[in-house]
Order: C-alpha cells, then sequence, then structure tokens
C-alpha cells in the first residue's frame, strides 16, 4: 500500500507511473475497489425491447442476466444458481419466460423469483427446510437506467446514477437522446486486446493531440475530413460531473447549417431542436463546437463522427457506444455497440451502420490504428524500466498549475462544467484522478446473503 | 460441413438478411455438392487457394480485381444462443458489411504509409480446407463452401492470434475466369481474439 500511496500522489499531481497500465497488485486494487463501486453499463432498454427479452452482461467475471419481465421491468440477476452456483443462462442473449439450471433444475422466472425446487417436499422436506417463497437469483445491488442506459452498481450504498452521472448527462444526451424515441443499440461486436482498459477511456475521454498522428491515413483515403491538426486544435474539450468529451470546431453557420454540415437531414435536426435544451442547441448553434469522443467513468466511452460513406461528397453521422471491460492488468474486452436515434429515416439507419463500420469497431479504420498503439504501450508498461518513468500527463498545465489556455466563458460554450480549446489532457487527469479517489478508499465488506434459511437475508427476499 | 447451427437460416441467405446486402445476388446453391473430379469444383478450389496466397501476402489492389462490382463481403457478428433459438449471429450488427467502395477504402488505407497496424505488418498465413462446390439455377454462378484459419504473427514475441471461420462463396463466371459476387464469413468465435481485424478472410 506505501507503493500505491505514492503512485496516487503522482498521479494526482500529472505525473503517470508508466506501470500502473500492467500491473497485477494495481488491477487487484482496482478490482476491489473501482468495479465494486462505481455505476458500470451494462445494456441499453433497446437491446431487451420485449418482454422476456434478456442478455447477459458481466461487471469484471461477475455475470449478470439483464431481463426484461413479463410486467415490462428492467432487471439485473447475478448468473448463479442458488442452489450450487451453476451459471444459470448460459447463451449470451434471447427471449425467455424462465430460466432452468441444467445441473438439478431449479427454474427462475425471467423477473428472478425461484419457482421450480424438484422434489422440494421429499429432499427438503419442503418449506420446512428450504424457504422457497421469496428466493430469486441475487439482484444486482443497485439498478438505475438514464435514457435507457441501463447500469449497476455493485454497491448498495452507491449515491444515485443521477448524481453520478452530475452534469455529464448534459452530453450525454446528444449521444443517447436525439429525438423522443431516444436510440436504438445494436451489437455489440466483442474482441479481446492485449491492453490495459484505462487506455481507451483516457484516449476517449480527451485526447484530441493523437488525432492527426494515429489518423493520419484515414485523412489520405479521403475517408474523413477533419482530423487534420489544424482542424482538431481548434476544438474543445469539456468535463462535467464524471464524465467529460472532445468537440470539433465547425465551420461557421447557424444552427441547422452545422448540423446538416455533419450530414444529418433535416427531418432529425427538427427533432433535435424539439428534444434538446436551449443549451444544448446553443453549444452547437452558437458555440459553433460538435461533440465527438467522450468517456464516462470508470469504462464507457462514446464516440461521433461523420466520415464519407460513398463516392461522394456527402458525409454520414454516426454513434458508437462501447466499454473496455478488463479482464485483466494488460487485457481487456472491447464492447462496441452502434447507436441510431431510433426515428431515423430507415435509410440514414442504413448508412449510419454503414460508417460506424468503416470507422470503428472490430473492423474500423479509426479503431485499428488506436489499438495497435494501445496493445504496445501495455507491452512496454511490463517491466522494471516502466516503474522508473512517470509519464507527464500535465498538457495544458503550466509549472505552477495555472492553465495554457483559459476556459471558456459562458459566452464562448454554453455547457455546463468547464471547456477549453485546444490540446490538454485535463480530462485524461480528471478521470485518472477519480481511480485515484477509488483506489484510495478501503471497501466495507458487503453483507453475506444465506439461501433457503428461516432469517435468509436475501435483499429482496421478503418481497 | 455445417456452417451454422440447428434451425439457423442457410448460410447463403445471411446476405439477403443483413443491413448492408440489399444489392447483393440472390443465387443459392442446388442439390449435392459436385463430385471432386468435376472440373468446376477444380476451378473453384484453385481460385480460392490462388485467392489465399494473395490474401496472406496483402497484394490486395490485385485481390480487389477479383470482386465484381456489386460483390457483398458480409461478416456477420456470432453470438450464443439456446439451442432452438432460431439465429446464432447478432441482430443487425456484422464485422464486415462491406461493398466495393468500403473494400476499396480500406485497401487504399493500407497502401498509404500511415497505416499503423500494419507497420511493421503482420506475417499472415491463410489455410483453405473443405471445400465443396454446388451448382446454381444459374449457370454463370457456382457456390462453393471453404473452412479457413488465419494465423497472425505480430512483432517478435507478441503471442500470435488466429481466426477460424467458415465461408461460402457466390462465384460468377467473367470471361476465362471467375470474380467472388458474394461472400459470408462465419466466425467460429463470438469473442474475437485478435486486436483488429485489419485482416482480409
Amino acid at each position: 500500500m506505501t507503493e500505491q500511496t505514492s503512485v496516487l500522489r503522482d498521479v494526482r499531481r500529472g505525473m503517470i507511473p508508466a506501470h500502473i497500465y500492467n500491473d497485477g497488485a494495481v488491477f487487484a486494487l482496482e478490482k476491489e475497489r473501482l468495479f465494486s463501486r462505481a455505476w458500470v453499463f451494462t445494456a441499453h432498454e433497446s437491446e431487451i425491447a420485449k418482454p422476456g427479452d434478456y442478455v447477459v452482461r458481466r461487471v469484471l467475471e461477475d455475470s449478470f442476466i439483464v431481463t426484461r419481465d413479463e410486467k415490462g421491468e428492467i432487471r439485473a440477476h447475478f448468473n448463479m444458481c442458488l442452489h450450487r452456483g451453476m451459471q444459470v443462462c448460459r447463451a449470451e442473449l434471447g427471449n425467455a419466460s424462465h430460466f432452468r439450471c441444467p445441473y438439478h433444475g431449479w427454474s427462475y422466472r425471467n423477473d428472478g423469483r425461484l419457482v421450480g425446487l424438484p422434489f422440494h417436499q421429499d429432499a427438503y422436506g419442503g418449506e420446512e427446510g428450504f424457504r422457497r417463497k421469496g428466493q430469486r437469483l441475487l439482484p444486482a445491488p443497485n439498478l438505475a437506467t438514464y435514457n435507457g442506459m441501463i447500469f449497476i452498481s455493485l454497491d448498495p450504498q452507491a449515491p444515485p446514477l443521477a448524481d453520478y452521472l452530475g452534469d455529464f448527462r448534459f452530453y450525454l444526451d446528444y449521444y443517447t437522446k436525439q429525438s423522443s424515441g431516444g436510440i436504438e443499440l445494436r451489437g455489440p461486436q466483442r474482441w479481446r486486446i492485449k491492453a490495459n482498459w484505462k487506455i481507451g477511456a483516457e484516449n476517449f475521454a480527451g485526447d484530441m493531440y493523437h488525432t492527426p498522428q494515429t489518423h493520419t491515413s484515414v485523412v489520405e483515403i479521403g475517408l474523413f475530413r477533419e482530423p487534420k491538426a489544424e482542424k482538431r486544435k481548434d476544438g474543445c474539450t469539456y468535463w462535467a460531473g464524471n464524465g467529460g468529451g472532445t468537440t470539433y470546431k465547425l465551420p461557421p453557420g447557424g444552427l441547422d447549417e452545422r448540423l446538416r454540415y455533419v450530414g444529418y437531414p433535416q427531418e432529425m435536426i427538427e427533432r433535435m431542436k424539439a428534444t434538446w435544451s436551449p443549451e444544448q442547441l446553443a453549444v452547437i448553434g452558437d458555440n459553433g463546437f460538435m461533440i465527438s469522443a467522450a468517456s464516462l467513468f470508470p469504462n464507457l466511452s462514446f464516440v461521433h463522427n461523420w466520415p464519407r460513406v460513398a463516392d461522394s461528397e456527402d458525409v454520414l453521422p454516426f454513434i458508437s457506444i462501447r466499454q473496455w471491460q478488463p479482464i485483466g492488468a494488460d487485457e481487456t474486452e472491447v464492447l462496441s455497440w452502434f447507436a441510431v436515434d431510433a426515428q431515423a429515416p430507415e435509410e440514414f439507419k442504413a448508412l449510419s451502420y454503414k460508417a460506424y463500420l468503416m470507422c470503428f469497431g472490430s473492423t474500423g479504420m479509426f479503431e485499428q490504428d488506436d489499438v495497435e498503439n494501445w496493445v504496445s504501450l501495455t507491452s512496454t508498461a511490463a517491466g522494471s524500466m516502466a516503474r522508473r518513468l512517470l509519464l507527464n500527463s500535465r498538457m495544458g498545465m503550466l509549472a505552477d498549475g495555472a492553465p495554457v489556455t483559459p476556459d471558456l466563458s459562458p459566452e464562448r460554450f454554453a455547457g455546463p462544467g468547464s471547456a477549453r480549446v485546444g490540446y490538454s489532457e485535463y480530462n485524461q487527469r480528471e478521470l485518472l484522478n477519480r481511480w485515484a479517489d477509488h483506489l484510495e478508499r478501503p471497501i466495507d465488506a458487503p453483507a453475506a446473503v444465506e439461501v433457503g434459511t428461516a432469517d435468509g437475508r436475501n435483499p429482496e427476499g421478503c418481497a | 460441413m455445417s456452417l451454422t447451427s440447428r434451425g439457423t437460416p442457410p448460410v447463403g441467405e445471411l446476405s439477403a438478411r443483413s443491413v448492408l446486402g440489399g444489392d447483393a445476388s440472390r443465387v443459392q446453391r442446388t442439390g449435392r455438392p459436385l463430385p471432386f473430379g468435376d472440373e468446376r469444383h477444380l476451378q473453384a478450389h484453385e481460385w480460392l487457394v490462388d485467392e489465399s496466397y494473395l490474401l496472406s501476402a496483402q497484394k490486395y489492389e490485385e485481390w480487389l480485381d477479383l470482386l465484381t462490382e456489386d460483390v457483398h463481403y458480409l461478416m456477420p457478428v456470432r453470438v450464443t444462443t439456446a439451442l432452438g433459438s432460431g439465429f446464432d449471429t447478432s441482430p443487425g450488427m456484422a464485422h464486415f458489411d462491406e461493398d466495393k467502395y468500403s473494400l476499396s477504402r480500406r485497401v487504399a488505407r493500407f497502401l498509404t504509409e500511415h497505416a499503423w497496424t500494419e507497420d511493421p505488418p503482420s506475417r499472415l498465413r491463410h489455410y483453405v480446407t473443405n471445400v465443396r462446390t454446388f451448382a446454381t439455377d444459374d449457370p454463370e454462378h457456382i457456390v462453393v463452401e471453404s473452412a479457413i484459419l488465419l494465423f497472425r504473427s505480430r512483432g517478435d514475441v507478441q503471442e500470435s492470434a488466429l481466426v477460424s471461420a467458415g465461408r461460402e462463396d457466390l462465384l460468377r463466371a467473367d470471361g476465362d475466369g471467375r470474380r467472388l459476387a458474394r461472400r459470408t464469413i462465419m466466425a467460429d468465435e463470438s469473442v474475437i481474439r485478435m486486436q483488429n481485424l485489419a485482416i482480409f478472410l
């Protein structure tokens, strides 16, 4: 811990001990103190649109069945049979009224309730020996949604999700609520990369600096017109609540003109105008910034870009939501979804999907080069020399902490939080400071849940 | 060789069901596989072996010339579903759902000096096996099924990666040779164990 204390102290002053990107002890601490507490994204309501629909998602090693029950309620239950601990549901997605454990045949309704217990009377002596009534799969300690995004927290004492998201909700709406219909999520594509999970989260949070270098090739082939160094540094980064992101500076024009510039058809623009607040519209229409990449602490990222998808000058915007699911200190599973406004015209949805596939995800031309860098960084961080190196992550700050570029005034940026034009690492520092906050705070051991006894302490057992 | 699980649609129909396969050829296989001695089978097998050489050697411009203008190149995302659920690919999502334009952009990118993911280049080996050829109702087209295993090595000591997949191709006669009009790649993994798919199968 003494060693970790100095690591956290260095991180807080923007000096990053390189080994935190590949260190088993650090990862153990992240597991114990960060992912056991933070709100983690699991699924979007559109993925389980009908009663009985389910997806199976993990928070680190913990598997959860995320279902919409027969009454339409969204639930998440730990995917472990109450009897012998078998994984109850072994598919990734589907529709089911019940889940039956293949081991001894215990079965659960899709709202988690234990309904089938073979030989209950013969084997246990009925209710007296094993209280079946009120038993259910272990629910996620906390579950809440925002714009249909389903988050869970393993901490029963977690702050309300709305507080956790804070003012980042203002920016989340750009990605997840372009109309009253909200978004539809498709996917995810899933693949594993030998890279530490924090690198992707930091990159999407604020790394405008890498774009002109890493992504040169996509400009050269005419896919994207924006990443040139000059264009990128005119954008601003912002941080609000528990998240932050990057923007591009749009050419002069009004709101409609600027939304058309990134490829939105007029009917979608009209719905945005009816859905977003005056301030949300002002960031685009008056201030001239268009959201691009973003991250929500700890491991959820967003991207919005507008490439060419055919041999013409037209561009098409797309949105992707992605999770950096930690597998180990040096391995991450990427879950990358395509998101699109549910009320968008069908043709737009198809072309936006094409834009996504060309740019991001397992085959995306932006993503390919990002991952190459992150894998390389992670493997270099494993050795003893990396323990001697403090990476300077103080971009945007002078030696005394004074900013290189002042914060944008409310007249120049209508969004909440703080924002500044140009290259900086403020957002990466915000992310890692929160990471340090969790890592230095010990957790209380969670209460155990006893199954089937008279004084069973199943949290929802009495319901 | 079965490319899909019980009760799921035939692989040849996935193109029509995909988001971007609207303009793809709909010609489907008929009957039993052609005998191995059949001239069409021999030609198709030779075509696949020649193509795999181009893919392993990253001679992507030459490879593009083997594709028809209306080619549909599809690699669905496989998902684990309960037996009998009737699907084993992710609805509305794929790894590749490409036309000639998007494939040409991918190839063009590899030809720039800034496609870092392939600089230094990977060492690739495409193993093609289990080839079966089928006639169609249209004498201009044949369907070829194959298994493919891609071995990819990057750097000196990085762990190598594999992708195993089944493929169903629609080959169209074109002058003396044939071109690929439709390819459906059925990866055998739900979670891809390769850092990206900056390769072709």
